[in-house]
């Protein structure tokens, strides 16, 4: 039996949402059974493959315009794309920026904190440029479930990973494991 | 009463006519989700959330303002209905920041409930477009303008139930703001801190300095007991977490205060910094030692039992429970012959013996008199009852000096010697009231006994348990020169004792029977601690003549004991029987306050 192509990604966040995937504990090596991980920030392999893979997830905020291509391509290459974790539905942690301002944040972060001597805010073609507004992923591509919390408990993962397994696809989680925060 | 039939989710239904739909939901166990709607506040249907489908309606319609008619058939959670409410939250969601992980209230939030409750899972209109202001400029609580979803629970606790009116909305549509008088900050306005806004609001954007992020409700306790404060004796909970008291509420349920607390109550006894007094002590040597509770009672009791009737005198505080009253008397009074005894504030005179009215008159009456009482510095609930008839059309006429609290809003301000005008105008009225307090002149009082049997009256006493202290005969007029032994049981009241200390002979024995370290703990040659308000169990009279219940939160400070419980060890080394149990002690007294 071919296994089921999952890949993750995070774009603004702190990996977090990665570790409460791996808290679903001895059950990973149940579902490795039944699906592959082809790709994630934490392996070799950091792109979902081009041949695109079923099940992609994204941990974190759409903070820049690097997000976006991230979040883009994952939508390009896979069949149904989970946000997990606050940052993705929400915005989280990283839209406090909102209440400030992108450019505030950015003078306070690199020229005005107590340490710096003749700071410069980065400016290179290699970085993602800054948006003025920090946003869930669902502003920028169409996301089929969302799974917040911060992070999500390990048993919403395994909730909707097996669900979607068992051919169904979750709508939204129950409500023991549908948090906030 | 008419009764009305209705039916709500096909379920047979009756209430009386008048009711909105969502009373006669709540009344058959069937709920309607609320968010502006509040049971002590008037319903405007702000919000929407309540949303509900009745046939024969044109459009969805409000529960919380729609009243019911006889055979009306309502759904509740039907699917339009559903979609409308997950609209609803979608929309309030979308604007300002309702993100909740760094929001205090975040686990008791009344917005995040009802998003948990239909699934709202993200967001779906852009959010986070408009920063708002903190306003941080209150001493006990601020206001996140970001959390505010402009319920307008705030606005209409502060003026339709403190009459208040300090909070209003300003601009229009997505610039609306909750704002004070004329858009001032908080701190500087005529805001007086009762703290009714922030027990209203459904989010976090009324967030309490002291407990903030202290725990959730499901992680504090709350007891139920009476304020120590004043003389109205509003019921109020005492919120505890480990030991620790986090939070004053009002409690809802009861007659004397619905709710309401003031800033006196709610507030300032958890900031109250005076240093406690933890152990017994003694003075040797010309300093206080602590000692054992044992050899601390047997000291006074010794000096006590040598002393004649005469030469013992008694001076007691009004925060004193009617158990301690009761024993003091009891022990003092009847067993020791005792006849010094003193309270420690003024008393209204006394005009009738049966009571004639009560605090819930106020809020009936056309034409109000106060008469030497200034319920806004010395009884602000009370004050609330008052400015809440004024909003009403009652007439205000203020029989007292020029400094008031309540001129401002008083339609008259009469001297004294001008109180026959003040009668003649409550004479001419349907419903008058008269509040009165110790500033009366005995001529001023007297005069008022020609409204017996037309007007209410209520008097509004000085201190916390001003009624029982007289009931059992505190108000007897005290020498501090004669006498040889001082017992004071001052507890946790503010006194400097100048007037009475300076009086006392140098070589009296004085017995301080105190919370706090002060000037009086000072002299004292025993100490006994006494624990406060949050730490003892009775019971206390209001000033309508209410027993009310005190209940314990916390364990006392140190060694501490309650002040009943004290005096009641001193009779006991006395050799005196006096009561064994609280709830025996607390019989007795009731009985005798009747």
């Amino acid at each position: 039996m071919t296994r089921v192509k999952v890949a993750t990604d995070w774009l603004a966040g702190c990996a977090g949402c990665h570790m409460s995937l791996l808290d679903i504990d001895e059950r990973i090596v149940k579902l490795l059974e039944a699906v592959e991980f082809t790709s994630s920030p934490v392996t070799d392999l950091k792109h979902p493959p081009k041949e695109g893979v079923t099940v992609g997830i994204l941990e974190g905020a759409i903070c820049n315009s690097h997000n976006v291509e991230v979040a883009k391509q994952m939508r390009e290459r896979c069949q149904i794309l989970i946000a997990v974790g606050d940052c993705a539905t929400f915005g989280g942690i990283p839209a406090m920026r909102n209440l400030c301002g992108t450019q505030e944040a950015l003078n306070r972060a690199y020229l005005e904190t107590e340490s710096v001597v003749d700071g410069i805010i980065p400016d290179s073609p290699e970085l993602g440029k800054p948006l003025d507004m920090v946003t869930g992923i669902g502003e920028v591509v169409k996301v089929d479930l969302f799974i917040p919390g911060c992070p999500p408990r390990a048993d919403a993962f395994w909730y909707a990973l097996t669900e979607l397994l068992a051919g169904r696809t979750p709508v939204i989680l129950p409500r023991e494991l549908f948090t906030y925060d | 009463m008419k009764i009305v039939d209705i039916t709500i989710n096909d379920q047979k239904v009756s209430a009386p006519s008048g009711s909105t739909i969502l009373q006669a939901a709540n009344q058959a166990g069937i709920d309607i989700p609320t968010l502006c709607d509040h049971p002590a506040l008037v319903a405007v249907g702000a919000c929407r959330i309540c949303v509900v489908e009745v046939q024969g309606q044109r459009t969805l319609i409000t529960a919380c303002t729609f009243p019911i008619n006889e055979g009306m058939v309502v759904q509740t959670e039907s699917p339009q209905v559903i979609k409308a409410r997950k609209f609803i939250l979608d929309m309030l969601f979308s604007q300002r920041n309702h993100y909740c992980p760094y929001c205090e209230m975040s686990g008791d939030c009344e917005l995040q409930n009802l998003g948990y409750r239909y699934g709202i899972d993200h967001w779906i209109y852009p959010t986070y477009t408009t920063p708002f202001p903190v306003d941080a400029t209150r001493a006990y609580f601020l206001m996140d303008h970001n959390r505010c979803i402009l319920c307008g629970r705030c606005e209409r606790a502060c003026g339709d139930l403190v009459a208040n009116h300090t909070l209003g909305l300003r601009n229009r549509g997505t610039k609306s703001m909750i704002h004070a008088d004329a858009n001032v900050p908080f701190g500087e306005s005529t805001c007086i801190s009762c703290g009714t806004c922030l027990q209203v609001c459904p989010t976090g954007a009324l967030c309490d300095k002291r407990s903030a992020y202290m725990g959730r409700d499901i992680q504090t306790e709350h007891i139920k007991t009476t304020c120590n404060q004043c003389s109205i004796g509003c019921g109020m909970e005492i919120v505890t977490r480990g030991g620790n008291v986090l939070q004053i509420k009002g409690d809802w349920d009861v007659t004397v205060n619905a709710g309401l607390l003031c800033k006196n109550g709610r507030f300032d006894p958890l900031y109250d910094e005076r240093k406690r007094v933890t152990s017994p002590m003694i003075r040797k040597s010309g300093k206080l030692q602590p000692v054992s509770w044992d050899e601390a009672l047997q000291a006074v009791a010794d000096r006590i039992g040598s002393a004649n009737a005469k030469e013992i005198g008694v001076l007691t505080s009004s925060n004193s429970t009617n158990e301690a009253l009761y024993l003091l008397s009891k022990l003092f009074c009847q067993e020791l012959k005792t006849t010094n005894v003193g309270l420690l504030n003024p008393v209204a005179p006394k005009l009738f013996e049966k009571s004639q009215g009560s605090l819930a008159d106020i809020t009936k009456s056309d034409v109000i008199l106060v008469v030497g009482a200034d319920p806004v510095k010395d009884q602000p609930v009370a004050s609330f009852l008052v400015k809440r008839a004024v909003d009403k059309g009652a007439r205000l006429i203020v029989v007292d000096g020029k400094d008031n609290g309540l001129i401002p809003f008083a339609h008259m301000n009469l001297d004294m010697v001008d109180i026959s005008k003040a009668i003649e105008i409550a004479e001419r009225a349907q419903q008058p009231i008269v509040l009165y307090g110790a500033g009366g002149t005995e001529q001023t009082t007297s005069a008022l006994k020609k409204l017996q049997g037309k007007a209410a009256f209520v008097a509004l006493e000085h201190g916390v348990n001003t009624r029982a202290a007289v009931s059992f005969g505190f108000n007897n007029g005290f020498t501090p020169s004669a006498a040889k032994v001082l017992y004071t049981v001052i507890g946790e009241q503010d006194w400097n004792g100048e007037d009475v200390l300076t009086k006392v002979d140098e070589t009296t024995f004085v017995v301080a029977q105190a919370s706090f370290l002060s000037p009086l703990t000072n002299r004292a040659d025993v100490v006994l601690p006494t624990a406060i308000w949050s730490e003892r169990a009775g019971s206390l009279t209001n000033t309508e003549g209410r027993v009310q219940k005190v209940n314990k939160a916390v364990e006392p400070k140190g060694e501490a004991k309650a002040d009943w419980e004290i005096i009641s060890l001193l009779a006991g080394k006395l050799g005196k029987k006096l009561g064994a149990s609280l709830d025996e002690i607390s019989t007795l007294a009731a009985q005798e306050l009747k």
